[in-house]
């Protein structure tokens, strides 16, 4: 089959049903990766069929493999059952809640810094890659997901939305954000940029900020936390039941003693502290120094973490625009 | 017949989801229908920005912002019209960042604004540069939050039509397959440009012209449908749309010479010309040989990898994805596509037309805004702003009158239609007929307009009609069938674009984005300050006139 060389996997499959097979069935709509319509797998990992350029993988002399995307039901051929993925979406309330009814008569101040903060969520154009690929779905359906939940964070990160704690409360609930298995596959098959699972984790930060911290990844969280300031360590007789609560970890003693008997678990008296604690603990303050928490700290902790990458790569990132708190994202006309 | 409504909106881009909260707020019981999920709708792909005259980066006001929209008009736009738009546009704009439309900032917090071609003062309000993407989510959230109704991936194909009134639409459910009728008091069409008349083009698959030549063939005109406004800078050969942030930024436009042709046409503004001035130089070099492949090069490698990336980076990747070009070592190949169509369903201030119940809104209306030119930022305030009003007269319209009866004949008789055609075996398949129409309508009527190219197109289509009488649907089934709806887009097309003819040899000058060089250089006030009005009879176009509406401002000279 002929294809000219600009083209990318969308533009082959319209060759295809063009040409060869007129039932041939797939989503499409604006070919510039703006409308979502085209998610689908590509040798097994979801991809934007209009992003996909043809060429390399021809040159290489690669015959790839093309189906459906994962975790939703499939219709016909590339065509998947989107229904459960928008339920989802519904569940997080996606609309501003400013707390009143009535129009303001003129626009809310909110400063570009206040915006910059769900800056990445807001380029989310609900394709589905995320969801495609994400583990916890695959064994829990009922899994919120990397889209849902990085539409919550839209809501909750928004300076103008006031319904933060009611939101985390359902956020926290079952199959909420603590059941994300931090596989970070969505935000590597994330074709916008939106990276979901770091919205994940600055719900984590904000509800544990907010005192939202009655599930147990809350307080499995808060409990690592903790553990570097006192020992250094982490001590899992105690984690156990600081997070699943007594009677779960009664039921776990078997479990614990074997892991004991093969010397994994320090004996819990007396309190055994790490050798280098003092180093876990400057790292606590350190990041405890950077002055604010919640959802904002761990965006300043990407930040932080960005930095440490972009000078190891020796300035290779230096040009690559970034969103940065107060300063505005290049503007484009169309 | 499925249900009944008090308000149905055909189309789920800005325009239709903006139309259907507001009947809603009005007490109305609304329903949207649309071929593709509305987020994918393509009002998402608006990068630049919305005009309103907030004032929130120079002093500013309606009356400037009507006037400049006027004079970019070429003076074919309405100015009650214009007026309205402009008027209405500030508060409109509020109440979108009300809702949660995540613009982008100033300074002191309030929404940032910008300046756009031909506009006197910064007034396009913006974010980054995924304005009609925000815009599109934003109206989404709000229509959830209304729990309103919307039929997914139904596709329109008739308005039901009883007792002279617009009583509802039958439409192709493509799921499940079937035809379904879904009656209703009144309906907006909402459906968008049909950009894919071009092969070059900046607008998606879905825009495909459909609520327009829906209309027409219930006996509703299309106004101004000669006027398509080509965008000098779209990326060959997929036509997506290159900013015009980066001529802003210093990029040059060069011919097969590497000359900056731009200093014979517009030596003063150079790059910055306005967009027509622009199209037109371009394709003279093109159509004078010093094209590269049928394209100009847009050169940005003076500019440096550090630019590039920090400045134009979106632009990068586009270029790298849909051209394989990367304009750090590359210059990239570009030609004017077909971007925006100011024509459209005839339709008076309120949205309406001359068919009782039926509305439209949007890029398919033409109310008109835009007249033979729209300006950078006017079509997103126009989906809005008449959105809303269309909504709000249907919604009066509906709750103080009757109910809905449409006769079952309609749907068997369609349902008959559509037989014929899944029965057919033998025949062409719609892609080759669909690729000669773009094929030939970009090279006989685009960005200059020649009589005999014109006369020409005339003959080719109505070849292609021909063609299309014996067409093949392949896929035969009920689930997602596209195969069939293809079909049925490219009907639309071959229809809209005889209309397009037509109006197109009858206006004889020279105005805004119909460009006739070669024998009516200049604009005509006086024979042709009216626009064009084409209904459809026994399966042919048939051309009237209309006045324009002016107010206060009598046309002058477009210069800037
Ligand atoms: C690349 C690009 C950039 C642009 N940038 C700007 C800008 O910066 N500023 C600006 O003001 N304007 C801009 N425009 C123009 C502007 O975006 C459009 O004119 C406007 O968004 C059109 O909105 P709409 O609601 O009328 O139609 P659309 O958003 O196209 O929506 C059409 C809807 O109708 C539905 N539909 C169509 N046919 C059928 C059918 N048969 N049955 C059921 N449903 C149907 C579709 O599913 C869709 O939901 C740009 C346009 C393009 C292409
Ligand atoms: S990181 Fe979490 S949300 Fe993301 S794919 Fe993995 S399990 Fe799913
Ligand atoms: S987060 Fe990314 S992958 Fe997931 S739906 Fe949004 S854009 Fe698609
Ligand atoms: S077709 Fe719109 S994202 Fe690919």
């Amino acid at each position: 089959m002929d294809a000219p060389e600009w083209a990318c996997l969308l533009d082959v499959l319209d060759l295809i049903k063009d040409k060869h097979d007129g039932t041939l069935a797939y989503r499409k709509s604006c070919r510039m990766m703006i409308c979502g319509s085209c998610g689908m797998r590509m040798d097994g990992r979801a991809v934007l069929a209009c992003k996909e350029r043809m060429k390399p993988i021809v040159d290489a002399g690669h015959v790839p493999v093309i189906s459906a995307m994962g975790n939703m039901p499939v219709l016909k051929d590339l065509v998947v059952d989107m229904s459960p993925f928008w339920g989802k979406i519904r569940s997080v309330k996606p609309w501003l809640d400013p707390g009143y009814d009535e129009v303001a008569e003129k626009e809310r101040i909110v400063s570009q810094q206040q915006m910059n903060v769900i800056h990445k969520e807001a380029l989310c154009i609900m394709c589905g890659c995320c969801v495609s690929e994400c583990n916890s779905m695959e064994a829990d359906p009922d899994f919120m997901g990397p889209a849902a939940l990085a539409k919550g964070f839209r809501f909750v990160g928004d300076a103008r939305d006031q319904a933060d704690v009611e939101r985390l409360n359902t956020l926290n609930e079952e199959h909420g954000i603590w059941d994300c298995t931090r596989c970070y596959f969505c935000n590597e098959r994330c074709p916008k940029g939106v990276d979901p699972r770091d919205a994940i984790a600055k719900l984590g930060a904000e509800s544990v900020k907010q005192g939202v911290d009655h599930d147990m990844g809350a307080k499995h969280a808060k409990w690592f936390i903790r553990s570097t300031e006192t020992t250094g360590w982490l001590r899992e007789t105690e984690l156990v039941p600081k997070t699943q609560g007594i009677i779960e970890a009664i039921k776990q003693t078997g479990f614990a003693l074997k892991l004991a008997r093969k010397g994994k678990v320090p004996p819990p008296f007396p309190p055994h502290v790490a050798a280098d604690v003092k180093e876990a603990r400057a790292l606590r303050e350190l990041v405890g120094e950077q002055g604010r928490d919640g959802a904002l700290g761990i965006v300043q902790g990407e930040h932080a973490l960005g930095r440490i990458e972009f000078t190891e790569e020796a300035g290779a990132r230096e040009n690559a625009p970034e969103i940065q708190p107060g300063v505005e994202p290049p503007p484009a006309e169309g | 017949m499925e249900a009944k409504y008090d308000v149905l909106v055909v189309g789920a881009g800005c325009a239709g989801m903006r139309a259907a909260i507001e009947a809603h707020d009005a007490g109305a019981d609304v329903a949207l229908i649309s071929k593709i999920h509305p987020v994918r709708s393509h009002s998402g792909a608006a990068e630049g920005g919305i005009n309103a005259a907030l004032g929130n980066a120079s002093e500013d006001d309606p009356e400037k912002h009507a006037f400049d929209t006027v004079k970019g008009s070429d003076y074919l736009g309405d100015q009650d019209a214009i007026q309205i738009l402009c008027d209405e546009a500030p508060d409109d704009v509020y109440q979108l960042e009300n809702w949660g439309a995540v613009f982008s900032r100033t300074e002191d917090g309030r929404i940032a604004q910008r300046p756009f071609g031909a506009a006197g003062e910064p007034r396009t309000a913006y974010a980054a540069d995924i304005t009609g993407h925000v815009l599109v989510h934003v109206l989404y959230e709000q229509v959830m939050k209304r729990d309103l109704k919307v039929y997914e991936e139904f596709f329109v194909w008739k308005l039901a039509v009883d007792d002279d009134r617009c009583q509802g639409v039958i439409a192709w459910n493509l799921l499940d397959g079937g035809l379904a009728t879904i009656g209703a008091k009144t309906v907006i069409l909402a459906t968008g440009g049909a950009g894919r008349l071009y092969t070059g083009t900046t607008n998606a698959y879905a825009c495909t012209g459909d609520g327009m030549a829906i209309a027409l063939r219930e006996g509703v005109a299309l106004k101004d449908m000669e006027m398509m406004q080509f965008h000098p800078t779209t990326l060959a050969p997929t036509g997506v749309l290159i900013t015009e942030g980066t001529r802003g930024e210093g990029a040059f436009l060069v011919n097969s010479e590497g000359d900056r042709f731009l200093k014979n046409y517009a030596p003063n503004a150079m790059e910055l010309a306005s967009r027509d001035v622009i199209s037109r130089a371009e394709q003279t070099e093109i159509d004078e040989g010093r094209g590269v492949d049928g394209n100009v090069l847009l050169d940005m490698r003076h500019l440096g990898a550090e630019k590039i990336l920090e400045r134009l980076h979106g632009t990068r990747e586009l270029s790298m994805v849909f051209a394989g070009v990367d304009p750090i070592y590359e210059p990239i190949p570009v030609r004017p596509g077909a971007h925006y169509h100011m024509g459209g369903v005839d339709t008076d201030v309120w949205g309406r037309t001359s068919l009782e119940g039926l509305y439209a809104a949007g890029e398919c209306a033409c109310v008109s805004v835009h007249g033979a030119n729209r300006l950078g930022g006017n079509a997103l305030m126009e989906t809005i702003t008449f959105g809303k009003r269309a909504a709000s007269h249907a919604a009066d319209w509906a709750l103080t009158h009757t109910t809905v009866e449409v006769r079952e004949a309609l749907e068997t008789d369609a349902e008959r239609e559509l037989r014929v055609l899944l029965d057919r075996t033998e025949g062409e398949r719609p892609w080759s007929i669909r690729n000669e129409l773009a094929e030939t309508m970009h090279v006989n009527f685009g960005v200059f307009r020649r009589e005999d190219q014109m006369r020409k197109q005339g003959e080719i289509v109505d070849s292609l009609r021909e063609r299309f009488e014996s067409v093949v649907v392949e896929d035969k089934g009920d689930v997602f069938n596209s195969d069939l709806t293809q079909a049925l887009e490219l009907g639309f097309l071959l229809e809209l674009a005889e209309c397009m003819v037509i109006a197109g040899l009858e206006r004889k000058e020279s105005r805004g984005a119909h460009a006739r060089p070669y024998d009516y250089p200049e604009r005509d006030d006086e024979n042709y300050m009216r626009h064009t009005l084409v209904t459809w009879q026994d399966g042919r176009p048939k051309l009237n006139w209309k006045p324009v509406t002016t107010t206060k401002w009598q046309p002058m000279e477009r210069t800037y």
